[in-house]
C-alpha cells in the first residue's frame, strides 16, 4: 500500500526522472494485491458461470502468489475471506499454526492492519460464503505445504479437500477441484502411498464423466495412466485408457501433452514403435517451454524408441540447452549403438545401470542388443564383399561361427542386410548393388514426407474452426439486441406518431 | 473351521492326482475345490470378512492356485492354462500385502512368460516382464525365458534348440512347439539367404538327426 501511494505521488510529480525511476525498479509484487485480484476473478467468475476464465486467469495468478506466500500471508487471507464461524477457517488455521513462523499475536496484528488497508483501498473484499473461496484457501494451503516439503500434513489437508469437494457439485468449482485432486495424488506419491489412491480417483473419474466435468475427467484420467504406470502395470493401464471416456477436444494444453507422453511409454512396452515415436514427438513439441523436466523425459524415451527403429537420432539433440547432462547416458548409448560394437554396448549399458533404472528403461535398453548385431552385421555388409564367417564372429563379439551363420540368415531374412551366406565355404558374401532410383525407396521417402505435411495442413485447418456453438452464440447475442432495440424502438416510434400526431 | 478341513483334504486328492498326472480326476477335484474356495470367508474376492484362520485360508488358496496351474501344464490344455495363470496372478496381487512373499511365485512369473513366448504373444510377454522387480529376474525359469526371448530375436536359433534340453522339468511343454518354431523360421531364413545347400548340410543346420526328419519336414512345410 505504502509503495502505491509512493507511485501515485511519482506519478503526480509529473516529472520525466519520476518516472524513469519507477521504469527502473519494476514494483515489487505484493501478495496482497495478488490475492484481492485472486479473490475479486473468484466471485466474478462464479456469478457469470464463466469457467474458461477461471481455469487460465486463475491458476497463473495462483502461481504468482505461491512464489511469495509466508504463513503469516495465509493466515491473514484466511481471516480475512472465510466467514469467521467457518469450520474449514479454524481447520485451516489450525494447519498454518503448526508450522507458521511467526506468533499468533502479530498475525492478528497484522490481520488488523490488513483489513484497515482494505477498507482504504475500498475494492477489496471481505469474508465469502462461496464454497470456491474457500476450497480456493484448502489449495493454497496445500500447494504451501508442499513447497515446503510437509508431505504427510499435506496428506491431510488433502484428504479433507476431497471430502469437501465431493459434496458439491458446481461447474464453476471444476477447475479448482482438478487442481485439489492433482495435488491429493501428488501429496500420496510422495509419501509412497500411491496405491491407496487409486479408487478415490477412479470414484472421482466416473462423476467427473456423468457431470461433463471436462477438465476434471481429463486431469484425473491423466492421474489414473499415472498411478498404475508408477508400478508398471501397463497392461491395466492400457486397458483403462483404451476405455475411458475421453472428451474430443483437451481442455488444457498440459494435460494433453501429459496423456500423450504416457500413451507414448505404454506403446513403446507394447512394442508397437512407429506409434510411439510419433506420439512422443508431438508430446515434446506441444509441451510449453517452462516444462524442462517433461521434454528431458520425453526425449528419453523418444531416443531409445528411434534407436529401436533403427534410426539414430541426430547429435544436435543431445546438446540442447539443459538436456546434455540428463541426456549423456543415452549419448553413449547411442554412440554405441551406431557403431555396432556389442561390447561396447554392454560396458555401456552396465555402467549406467543405476540411471536406467530409475528411468524404468531397463527393459527397452535389453531389447537394443538386436539392433547392435544388426547394425554392426550391416557396416560389415557394406565395407566386405566377401567375408569369412569366423571374422564375423570376431568382430561382432558372438560366441561362434555357428551363431553367426544364424544370426546372418535371420538378417538377410528380414531385409538387414542384403547379401548371400555360403554354407560350405562358410562366408557372407555381398550381392551386387543394384540401382536404388530403380526400386520403390524414393517413392516411399516422398510418400511419407507428402503424408506428414497433408496431415499438418489438416491439423491446422481443424484448429482454424469455429466452436461448434460459437454462431448459436452470436445469433443470441444479435436477437436480444434486437429484441432490446425492438422494444426501444417500439417506444421511440410511438413518442414519433404522438408527436407527429401533435 | 470344518469348511478348512474339508478344503485341505480335498487339496491333498488334488496333489496326489497332480503326482499321478491324471488331468480329468484333478479337474474335477479342482471343480469342488473352486467351490470351497468361495465359501472360505478370507479369500479374494471375500475381502473386508475378517476370519481367525485367514492366514491359512489364504495360504490354502494359493496352493490350489498354484496346483490348478501345473496340472494345467501337464494336460497342455491351453484354455484352462489361460484362466488359471490368469487367476494365479491376480491372487498374488490381491494378497501381496497379506500374505508373506512366496519364493515360487516368480517360477509361476517365469513359466508364464515362456506361455506367452511360445504363443508369439511378444507384446504381452514385455508386458509381463515389467511387472517382474529385480530379485524375480534372478529366478532360474525367468532367466531362461528372458535368453530364449533375446535369442529367438537376434536369431539364435541354435542356442534356442540347445537350450530346449536344459530347461527345467516344469517347461517341457514349451519344449516340443518351441522346436517346431524355431526350425520353420530356420527354414524360411536359409531359403532367403542361401543360393544353394546340400542336403546333408540342411540337416545339421535345422539340428536334425535323421535324413528321414529332414525329409519328412520338407513334405510337411511344403
Amino acid at each position: 500500500m505504502v509503495q502505491e501511494q509512493a507511485a501515485a505521488a511519482g506519478a503526480n510529480d509529473a516529472a520525466p526522472s519520476a518516472k524513469d525511476a519507477e521504469q527502473q525498479q519494476p514494483k515489487p509484487f505484493s501478495v496482497k494485491e495478488g490475492m484481492q485480484g485472486i479473490i475479486t476473478l473468484l466471485e466474478k467468475a462464479v456469478k457469470t458461470k464463466e469457467t474458461r476464465l477461471l481455469m487460465g486467469r486463475l491458476m497463473r495468478q495462483t502461481a504468482m502468489v505461491r512464489k511469495h506466500m509466508t504463513a503469516s500471508d495465509l493466515v491473514a487471507f484466511i481471516n480475512t475471506y472465510l466467514p469467521m464461524d467457518s469450520k474449514s477457517a479454524g481447520f485451516l488455521k489450525g494447519y498454518v499454526m503448526q508450522d507458521g513462523d511467526t506468533a499468533p499475536m502479530e498475525d492478528d496484528a497484522t490481520a488488523a492492519g490488513d483489513a484497515g488497508d482494505g477498507a482504504d483501498a475500498g475494492s477489496a473484499p471481505g469474508p465469502s460464503q462461496l464454497p470456491e473461496v474457500e476450497l480456493y484457501m484448502y489449495l493454497l494451503l496445500l500447494v504451501n505445504l508442499l513447497d515446503r516439503k510437509q508431505f504427510a500434513q499435506a496428506r491431510e489437508v488433502a484428504d479433507t479437500a476431497v471430502g469437501l469437494l465431493q459434496q458439491h457439485n458446481r461447474r464453476t468449482l471444476d477447475a479448482i477441484g482438478a487442481r485439489i485432486y492433482f495435488y491429493y495424488s501428488w501429496a500420496y506419491e510422495c509419501t509412497g502411498a500411491l496405491a491407496d489412491v487409486r479408487s478415490t480417483l477412479m470414484a472421482a473419474h466416473c462423476t467427473a464423466g456423468l457431470r461433463h466435468d471436462a477438465v476434471g475427467q481429463e486431469t484425473l484420467l491423466n492421474l489414473l495412466l499415472r498411478n498404475y504406470l508408477a508400478y508398471n502395470l501397463y497392461d491395466q493401464a492400457e486397458k483403462f485408457r483404451s476405455k475411458a471416456q475421453k472428451a474430443d477436444t483437451w481442455r488444457v494444453p498440459g494435460q494433453y501433452c501429459r496423456y500423450l507422453y504416457y500413451l507414448g511409454t505404454i506403446r513403446a512396452i507394447q512394442l508397437e514403435y512407429t506409434e510411439a515415436k510419433e506420439v512422443l514427438q508431438q508430446a515434446s513439441r506441444k509441451a510449453p517451454t517452462c516444462a524442462h523436466g517433461f521434454r528431458v523425459a520425453c526425449n528419453k524415451w523418444l531416443i531409445l524408441v528411434r534407436l529401436l527403429l533403427g534410426e539414430v537420432p541426430e547429435r544436435v539433440e543431445f546438446s540442447a540447452p539443459g538436456m546434455r547432462t540428463p541426456l549423456a547416458p543415452y549419448f553413449e548409448l547411442t554412440c554405441a549403438v551406431r557403431s555396432g560394437d556389442l561390447a561396447q554396448f554392454r560396458v555401456v549399458s552396465e555402467k549406467f545401470a543405476a540411471a536406467f533404472r530409475a528411468d524404468r528403461t531397463t527393459n527397452l535398453i535389453t531389447r537394443l542388443q538386436y539392433n547392435v548385431i544388426r547394425t554392426g552385421l550391416r557396416r560389415i555388409n557394406l565395407a566386405y564383399s566377401r567375408i569369412s564367417l569366423k571374422d564375423v564372429a570376431e568382430k561382432l563379439a558372438l560366441p561362434s561361427a555357428v551363431d553367426a551363420e544364424y544370426i546372418c540368415a535371420k538378417a538377410i531374412r528380414d531385409g538387414g542386410i542384403d547379401a548371400v551366406l555360403d554354407h560350405a565355404g562358410g562366408f557372407l558374401a555381398t550381392r551386387e548393388l543394384t540401382d536404388l532410383y530403380s526400386t520403390n525407396e524414393p517413392q516411399a521417402a516422398f510418400h511419407e514426407r507428402i503424408a506428414f505435411c497433408l496431415n499438418l495442413h489438416n491439423e491446422a485447418v481443424k484448429a482454424m474452426r469455429f466452436e461448434p456453438d460459437a454462431h448459436k452464440r452470436a445469433l443470441a447475442a444479435a436477437n436480444g439486441g434486437k429484441e432490446q432495440m425492438s422494444v426501444e424502438e417500439i417506444a421511440r416510434a410511438i413518442e414519433e406518431e404522438e408527436e407527429d400526431d401533435m | 473351521m470344518s469348511l478348512l478341513k474339508e478344503a485341505q483334504q480335498l487339496l491333498d486328492k488334488l496333489k496326489t492326482a497332480h503326482k499321478k498326472n491324471d488331468w480329468p480326476a484333478g479337474k474335477a477335484v479342482l471343480g469342488q475345490l473352486r467351490i470351497k474356495l468361495i465359501q472360505l470367508p478370507a479369500v479374494p474376492p471375500n475381502t473386508g470378512f475378517s476370519s481367525p484362520t485367514a492366514q491359512q485360508e489364504l495360504l490354502l488358496a494359493r496352493d490350489v492356485y498354484e496346483h490348478a496351474v501345473l496340472l494345467a501344464l501337464k494336460s497342455q490344455d491351453e484354455a484352462a492354462l489361460e484362466s488359471s495363470f490368469t487367476q494365479l496372478k491376480t491372487f498374488y496381487a490381491d494378497t501381496r500385502s497379506l500374505l508373506p512373499a512366496a519364493p515360487q511365485e516368480w517360477m509361476f512369473a517365469g513359466l508364464d512368460l515362456l506361455r506367452l513366448l511360445v504363443a508369439n504373444r511378444i507384446a504381452e510377454f514385455h508386458t509381463e516382464l515389467e511387472l517382474i522387480p529385480a530379485e524375480g529376474m534372478t529366478v532360474p525359469h525367468v532367466v531362461s525365458a528372458v535368453q530364449l526371448e533375446q535369442w529367438l530375436m537376434e536369431g539364435a536359433y541354435n542356442k534356442v534348440l540347445a537350450a530346449g534340453k536344459s530347461l527345467p522339468p516344469e517347461c517341457s511343454f514349451a519344449v516340443e512347439q518351441l522346436s517346431a518354431t524355431v526350425r520353420e523360421e530356420i527354414a524360411s531364413c536359409a531359403e532367403a539367404s542361401y543360393s544353394s545347400l546340400k542336403l546333408a548340410d540342411a540337416q545339421v543346420l535345422m539340428m536334425m538327426t535323421s535324413k528321414k526328419e529332414l525329409e519328412q519336414f520338407a513334405e510337411q512345410v511344403q
